[in-house]
């Protein structure tokens, strides 16, 4: 199979190293001696897939802390995925070249609501049924996990079980408990390992609807399956396992660096954000585990760049500390430090220009949208006062260009929103220009919203295609020089909004798309929406009802069944809040505002700067 | 002090671009804890300095790297290092300190020896090989950036040596890199499909080495430098 790979195929293929594996720090384990074989099964290529830092955490804990086996697979690009077809390759793992149809469980990540056309195509790849229900005793069982998870209910026909929250929480018991259960035919298998917390076997429930299209019921069919499905926390993210020596791959990746997952979860409470919402609470590691693990993923790897990655990281109660420190202890050695997201305030800044090798880059920021008003309503607790400081402490210290993110389609929004944007990005430029003698570049990023479900949002209607295009064309209406926009695709952000909030019903469609030939919808060289829009048609289902209707509280969603602590009451509380303009508070300086998932999780804030400061006095 | 070291690329790294190798190294140089220099500036980098781009594609037996250490150590202790952090793909096999003055690679590498593992069973190779050396003039279409411009190879093709083993054979074909002209593998696979030797008997093309011609001797990179002394 290699010899075949190397000598006939790879040789014609655009990047083949994508398919070689073999990297340094990977791990054999013995097939015959493992428990449980899993192939981690990436629905994007390898460069995204292996940027991913869930992945890695799992592959490390179930190869390290288990006597289960996990691979790794990725989507060929079309031009191998072709290649295989006419050579009949299947799908294999990068670990011991088998077909995903040997190992007993393949799970995907769900990290994007449109790479489930992918999923098909390495699910028929590999000749495995692309339905639940088509599948017999020989099949692996195909598991699914990752935020977009929160919602499993449109994957519903092709996935057999869910892993909701926190991976590394579920995935070690499910797989000693798949087994333990391994004699169990297919079904009873199911049933068993439906009864563990934070797992979901779709099959195993009925929903009914209302002539209006909206759900009725939904019963498990079974005595003994749970209604609610609670989310898996991580309650002690500083003892968790993160790993110190993570595949280092040969080709360049999207994030080629040492990661360090300096916290989970963010208290900011954005109204928009589902991220924000789903990985409640926020626990943070230890500076002094931290530190630990730059030393050793540095020693194990040799990467030049440690980067501190989470929702918010200038979040993190010691952050100040934390970055000096690695800038101390690796910096003389060459080793930089990235934080890719920062807050908009001029502390940021000054943090930034700590790490900052190389002047003149980008900066980015994000106040996600142009007027205060809207700001509130979103509750981006963020005024132009502090934009503009953050903007002036960045050009001061010799920042030539800004990347400002904003979001177009926000709830309530109008012309003077709009408007503003277009006025903030005016002045951003009149401070830039004011420090330096060269025009300064400002390019700001706009994304359409897309309502998420477990969010204060997800009863809003999400703007039409037309309205967007509507709203870009009046945002471009006139040319300013040296601002650069960008708008998200809208036909692309329409369809991930009709699967962010789908049902089971969208199965239909989700296969008939896939037959009809699309893949990669992420990547929009391959993205083609009449494909999507005939499958609905032929499928006779309205996207329209999924994307732009407002929906009523007392409405039954298609997600409630999932638990991820956070209350529907809260939800809609900040939903009314939002529509008033009022800001909500950060938990964490104020103290708890009820968002329900400390008491529903017994799971605690976990900030861990007081302890640091104590450590250093 | 600054050293020159000399590697080989197994098969399966074919497929590494030279950016991937570079990365390769400076990653195994971290790893090893070897005392590397570092530019100045505000984006300070390995001082390393890579040979000739190995095509991707190719393995490579002799490859090299020059490097500037900011201490002194041993040679043997910077292989013996390096080796135990690098992949078993990869693999230092010599390395000598040169002088701070000696020219770069990229400066002083002029000829190159490919190999081409050829299934011979029903060739007569030599009999090609005698045709190829008597053509006045080897015409292709030049390939990489100014692609599809006449070149003749011929000037640039310096030797041809055969090596028989049990079912195959070793088309080593000596030509020159940068001066006078720049022969690329593919260029000598399509010069080889042109005179007769169909390209589906070829089981395996990697780099010999990179040499250094002067008059009619080839040197290694690493042998030069001690010719100079
Ligand atoms: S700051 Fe806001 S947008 Fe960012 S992760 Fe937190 S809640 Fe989400």
């Amino acid at each position: 199979m290699k010899d075949k790979l190397y000598r006939d195929i790879l040789p014609r293929v655009s990047k083949p190293a994508r398919y070689t594996g073999n990297e340094l720090n990977v791990i054999k384990k013995d097939w015959e001696t493992s428990h449980t074989k899993m192939v981690f099964a990436f629905p994007d290529v390898y460069e995204i897939g292996m940027s991913h830092i869930g992945g890695k955490i799992l592959y490390g804990l179930v190869n390290e802390k288990t006597d289960h086996l996990m691979e790794r697979s990725y989507a060929p690009w079309p031009d191998m995925e072709s290649i295989m077809r006419e050579e009949n390759i299947p799908l294999y793992s990068l670990e011991s070249f088998r077909p995903l149809a040997d190992f007993d469980i393949v799970g995907f990540s769900l990290q994007y609501e449109l790479s489930i056309t992918n999923i098909l195509n390495m699910l028929d790849l590999s000749g495995i049924p692309l339905k639940s229900e088509q599948r017999g005793e020989d099949d692996p069982l195909i598991v699914a996990g990752g935020p977009v998870a929160f919602n499993p209910e449109p994957f519903a026909d092709f996935i057999d079980v869910f892993f909701i929250g926190d991976g590394e929480e579920v995935l070690p018991e499910f797989l000693d408990a798949y087994y333990n259960n391994r004699h169990l035919g297919r079904q009873e298998c199911l049933i068993k390992m439906a009864a563990i917390e934070g797992i979901y076997v779709p099959q195993l429930y009925n929903v009914e609807y209302f002539s209006d299209n909206t759900i009725k019921s939904r019963q498990p069919l079974y005595a003994g399956i749970p209604s609610i499905i609670r989310k898996r926390v991580v309650a002690n993210l500083d003892e968790a396992y993160y790993p110190d020596k993570p595949v280092l791959p040969y080709m360049e990746i999207i994030h080629d660096r040492a990661v360090l997952e300096v916290m989970r979860g963010c208290q900011r409470g954005c109204r928009f954000c589902h991220a924000g919402m789903v990985y409640r609470p926020t626990r943070e590691r230890s500076i002094d585990t931290l530190f630990g693990q730059a030393r050793n993923q540095l020693l194990h790897t040799g990467y030049e760049e440690v980067s501190l990655a989470s929702l918010s990281t200038l979040d993190y109660s010691a952050v100040d500390q934390l970055v000096k420190g690695l800038v101390a202890e690796h910096g003389p050695r060459g080793v930089g430090v990235a934080l890719p997201s920062l807050r908009v305030d001029a502390f940021s800044i000054e943090l930034a220009n700590e790490v900052q090798k190389v002047r003149k880059t980008t900066l980015t920021l994000a106040p996600e949208a142009g007027s205060q008003r809207l700001r509130d309503v979103i509750n981006k607790n963020v005024d132009t006062e502090q934009l503009l400081s953050a903007v002036e402490a960045a050009f001061k210290s010799g920042w030539m260009s800004i990347k400002l993110y904003f979001m177009i389609g926000l709830p309530t929004e109008n012309r003077e929103d709009l408007d503003g944007i277009l006025d903030l990005l005016d002045e951003v430029k009149k401070v830039g220009n004011q420090y330096s003698r060269r025009p300064v570049e400002i390019r700001a990023s706009m994304a359409c919203f897309v309502p998420k479900p477990h969010t204060p949002f997800q009863w809003q209607p999400q703007n039409n295609i037309a309205e967007l295009q509507d709203k870009i064309a009046w945002l471009r209406r006139s040319k300013r020089k040296h601002i650069k926009l960008s708008f998200h695709d809208s036909q692309t952000s329409y369809l991930e909004g009709v699967i962010a909030r789908g049902d089971r019903r969208l199965g239909e469609v989700i296969l008939t798309a896939w037959q009809k030939g699309c893949r990669f919808d992420g990547w929009s060289e391959y993205f083609s929406f009449e494909r999507w829009m005939d499958s609905f048609h032929q499928c006779a289902i309205e996207p329209d009802f999924y994307v732009t209707r407002q929906r009523a509280y007392s409405e039954i969603m298609p997600w409630d069944f999932i638990d991820i602590g956070v209350t529907k009451e809260f939800l809609a509380e900040e939903n009314e809040l939002a529509m008033a303009g009022i800001l909500s508070p950060d938990c964490r300086q104020v103290g708890c505002t009820g968002c329900g998932v400390c008491t529903s999780l017994e799971v605690d804030l976990d900030i861990r700067g007081e302890e640091n400061f104590a450590h250093q006095g | 002090m600054r050293i020159r070291v000399e590697y080989e690329v197994n098969s399966e790294l074919r497929f590494l671009s030279n950016l991937d190798m570079m990365n390769v190294i400076q990653r195994a140089l971290r790893r090893a804890d070897i005392p590397y220099a570092l530019s100045e500036g505000f984006n300070p980098h390995i001082r390393l300095s890579m040979g000739t781009v190995l095509p991707v594609g190719l393995w490579g037996q002799r490859e090299y790297f020059d490097l500037e250490l900011s201490e002194r150590m041993s040679i043997e202790g910077f292989s013996s290092k390096m080796n135990a952090v690098l992949p078993p793909t990869i693999e230092i096999n010599h390395a000598c300190e040169i002088e701070q003055l000696t020219p770069a690679l990229m400066k002083v590498i002029n000829a190159t020896a490919y190999v081409f593992v050829i299934n011979a069973d029903d060739v007569d190779v030599s009999a090609w090989r005698d045709q190829v050396l008597n053509r006045d003039i080897l015409m292709v279409k030049s390939r990489g950036k100014k692609k599809g411009i006449d070149k003749d190879l011929k000037k640039g093709i310096y030797k041809i040596e055969l090596i028989n083993n049990e079912m195959v054979t070793n088309i080593i074909i000596w030509v020159s890199s940068g001066e006078p002209v720049n022969i690329r593998y593919d260029e000598l696979l399509d010069m080889m499909q042109q005179t007769g030797l169909d390209s589906r008997l070829i089981i395996d093309v990697y780099r010999q080495g990179n040499y250094i011609k002067v008059g009619e001797q080839f040197y290694s990179p690493l042998k030069k430098v001690k010719v100079f002394e």
